[in-house]
């Protein structure tokens, strides 16, 4: 589904990718780990088209189309979803109506016919509580005056209702107590499925107790130095970054 | 010496003979006093950002006809009063028919009425700041005066659907006039438009007289096109523990000017001024509020937005004046501005004269950009960039769009600040 090869970017001429090779199947979930200022977050909005990072070479595509020749909002309707580590507060518009914008957004590109606002707010109701996030909180700014939790479940809301191809989490984890965490991962379970792959970007294991990955790969310097099963992740849980030679923070400078 | 331009006299020598006698006498000694009235210049302190603006040329000094146009016959959800070119359309209004309420044209008063109006018009408004009420002064070919008695609440809002129109260039003088009792209530729309292709100039007055106890809302929507320059003025007077909340929402145009000012005259009183101004193109919008502390223990709250694209020119005066004897006001003003494009200009003053000790005033203005993580954000749940754009600058305003209190209007000024959002990202 997704294919990475030999990826650089840098943000304002300091190269923070160097050369990341990944490819992730359909039905799949990966996750990434690594110290601060590895290039985890970096990676996560590159893939979405964060104009403010500049690719400088390497090759992203997705279901063989490439990624990196499309505008943001052209990768989110082919199916990319990155969950942001921090999300944005937006006072001023409705988190009803930004939800349905970019679900009608989706529908058009489909081809589907736009839901009118009952219909949406049926759906949305429902997800809502899925997440457990009182439907109160569609009324209100787009993540405005949100907790760290609230905020989460709501980027993972988005998800649910978007329904994407490929699912990127980053950091999804930080900022929850354990009972967040788990309504969190519950909500990413239920994203899980044979035709959609997730990515999860993450500095601890511990999210990866809740949502098992088939693959860990381990971010040091801008490559993915070390590739493995979910045992990888427990393993560095237990001997940390220092066992694979990475100074976390020698490498926490950006 | 280079002479220094004046109002050109062709402004001046208005016929009319639709009016009783003291306000024709009004109309006249008005005209008197703006012989040799200079010209505002980019010197001229109350109109340094938008002299250049203004482009009165003789034959726009020529009164628009009022016969010949039907106004527009959209229902509105209330009393709904039609003036075209400054003069009323009996047959497009329908007046609210209750006691306690009395709502006349000026050419239907009596003597003693028109006597007595004739002594309120023009009382709340500062005539040093307001250099063009008093040419619509010397103008006004009719008007309303709308008598609430004490205690008289109207049921619904009352609609006063202001359209200038010329196919030939002209001006029209409409003007109102709000006489309200003590404990009355109302609520006032006064929406702006226009029609034709000419060089039009609308130059109104709409005043307040709120007696103790009153609780007025002013709804006002000025959406001329881009033929109509308009120089707009509001004038209030409060009373002890009277109210007065305003709401404008305007777009811009060749030339857009309002003076809202507010004279708190009375302890306990309170006044909310919200105003929002969207410009694109080459448009222009100038607000200039005042508000008057007279008395003590008074509240004001002013909370004003403009936006600007492309390369248009917003302006906002906020000026306060609180007077020797005005202890324990509480003023609060604040005025957030977003900038667009790099071509865009706005500019924003606060003027504080403060003569009292005990007292609070705050005041805050920014100016701004569209937030590029917040576009991200939204781009990146496969919204376009257009409409992501229109979303984050009506974000800007939403809060005071959405206070507007009655729906209808609400509606129609989101649905219109959409359009013309749609229009400025267009390019996007």
């Amino acid at each position: 589904m997704l294919s990475i090869k030999n990826l650089h970017a840098s943000v304002e001429d300091k190269e923070i990718l160097k050369g990341i090779n990944l490819e992730i199947k359909a039905g799949e979930v990966h996750a990434i780990m690594g110290p601060n200022g590895s290039g985890k977050s970096t990676l996560s909005q590159v893939l979405a088209g964060n104009e403010a990072f500049e690719v400088t070479s390497g090759e992203v595509t997705l279901n063989g189309e490439n990624l990196l020749d499309l505008e943001t909002e052209e990768r989110a309707r082919e199916g990319i979803f990155l969950a942001f580590q921090y999300p944005v507060e937006i006072p001023g518009v409705s988190n009803l109506q930004f939800l349905r914008t970019a679900v009608n957004a989706m529908r058009q590109h489909r081809g589907e016919e736009e839901m009118n606002a009952a219909e949406f707010m049926k759906l949305a109701r429902e997800v809502s509580k899925q997440v457990d996030l009182d439907p109160s909180f569609l009324k209100r700014g787009v993540n405005e005056g949100f907790s760290g939790g609230e905020k989460k479940r709501n980027e993972i809301l988005q998800a649910l209702l978007l329904q994407p191809k490929l699912a990127i989490l980053d950091e999804t984890d930080s900022g929850l107590d354990i009972d967040a965490l788990k309504v969190v991962s519950d909500g990413v379970n239920a994203l899980r499925s044979e035709d959609r792959a997730i990515l999860m970007v993450t500095h601890y294991q511990r999210l990866l107790n809740h949502i098992v990955p088939d693959y860990v790969h381990v971010l040091a310097g801008g490559r993915i130095i070390k590739s493995g099963g979910r045992e990888l992740a427990l393993e560095l849980e237990e001997k940390g970054y220092g066992w694979l030679g990475i100074k976390d923070e020698e490498e926490a400078s950006n | 010496m280079k002479q220094a331009p004046t109002l050109s006299s062709a402004f001046l020598h208005p016929a009319c003979d639709q009016l009783p006698e003291p306000l024709l006498a009004l109309r006249k000694q008005r005209a008197s006093t703006l012989v040799d009235m200079p010209m505002p210049t980019r010197k001229t302190e109350n109109w340094k950002y938008s002299a250049k603006y203004l482009k009165l040329d003789d034959e726009m000094a020529i009164s628009l006809p009022n016969e010949g146009k039907t106004g527009n016959s959209l229902a509105v959800p209330g009393y709904k009063v039609v003036f075209i070119n400054g003069v009323m359309v009996p047959e497009a209004s329908e007046f609210p028919d209750m006691d306690g309420i009395a709502i006349k044209r000026f050419g239907d008063l009596s003597i003693d009425e028109a006597s007595a109006l004739s002594l309120q018009l023009g009382s709340t408004l500062d005539p040093k700041r307001t250099q063009f009420a008093h040419l619509n002064g010397a103008r006004f070919e009719d008007g309303l005066l709308i008598s609430l008695k004490p205690g008289a609440v109207l049921d619904q809002p009352l609609f006063i659907i202001h359209e200038t129109w010329g196919d030939a260039p002209g001006s029209a003088y409409p003007r109102i006039f709000v006489d309200a009792g003590a404990n009355s209530q109302m609520t006032l729309v006064e929406e702006y438009i226009s029609s034709g292709d000419a060089s039009l100039l609308a130059n109104t007055v709409t005043e307040f007289d709120l007696a103790h106890g009153a609780n007025i809302t002013s709804i006002r929507l000025n959406m001329e096109g881009e033929n109509v320059q308009h120089i707009g003025a509001t004038g209030v007077v409060q009373q002890r523990s009277s109210r007065f909340e305003s709401h404008c929402v305007g777009f811009g145009g060749p030339l857009r000017r309002h003076d809202l000012q507010v004279r708190l005259e009375g302890e306990g009183g309170e006044c909310k001024l919200n105003g929002v101004v969207v410009t694109q193109g080459k448009q222009h919008y100038d607000n200039h509020t005042c508000i008057d502390h007279v008395a003590a223990h008074c509240n004001s709250e002013e909370t004003y937005r403009n936006i600007a694209a492309d390369k248009s020119h917003a302006v906002f005066n906020g000026r306060i004046h609180i007077h020797p004897d005005a202890q324990k006001s509480n003023a609060d003003m604040n005025n957030k501005n977003l900038l667009l494009n790099s071509g865009a200009e706005i500019d924003t003053k606060p003027e504080l004269e403060i003569y009292a000790d005990d007292v609070k005033c705050a005041h805050g203005a920014t100016i701004g950009q569209l937030d590029e993580i917040s576009l991200f954000y939204l781009v990146s749940r496969g919204i376009g960039r257009r409409q992501a754009n229109v979303l984050l600058t009506m974000a800007f305003i939403n809060e005071l769009v959405e206070q507007i209190p009655v729906e209808a209007v609400r509606e129609t000024a989101q649905m219109r600040l959409n359009e013309f959002f749609e229009q400025t990202f267009q390019e996007a």
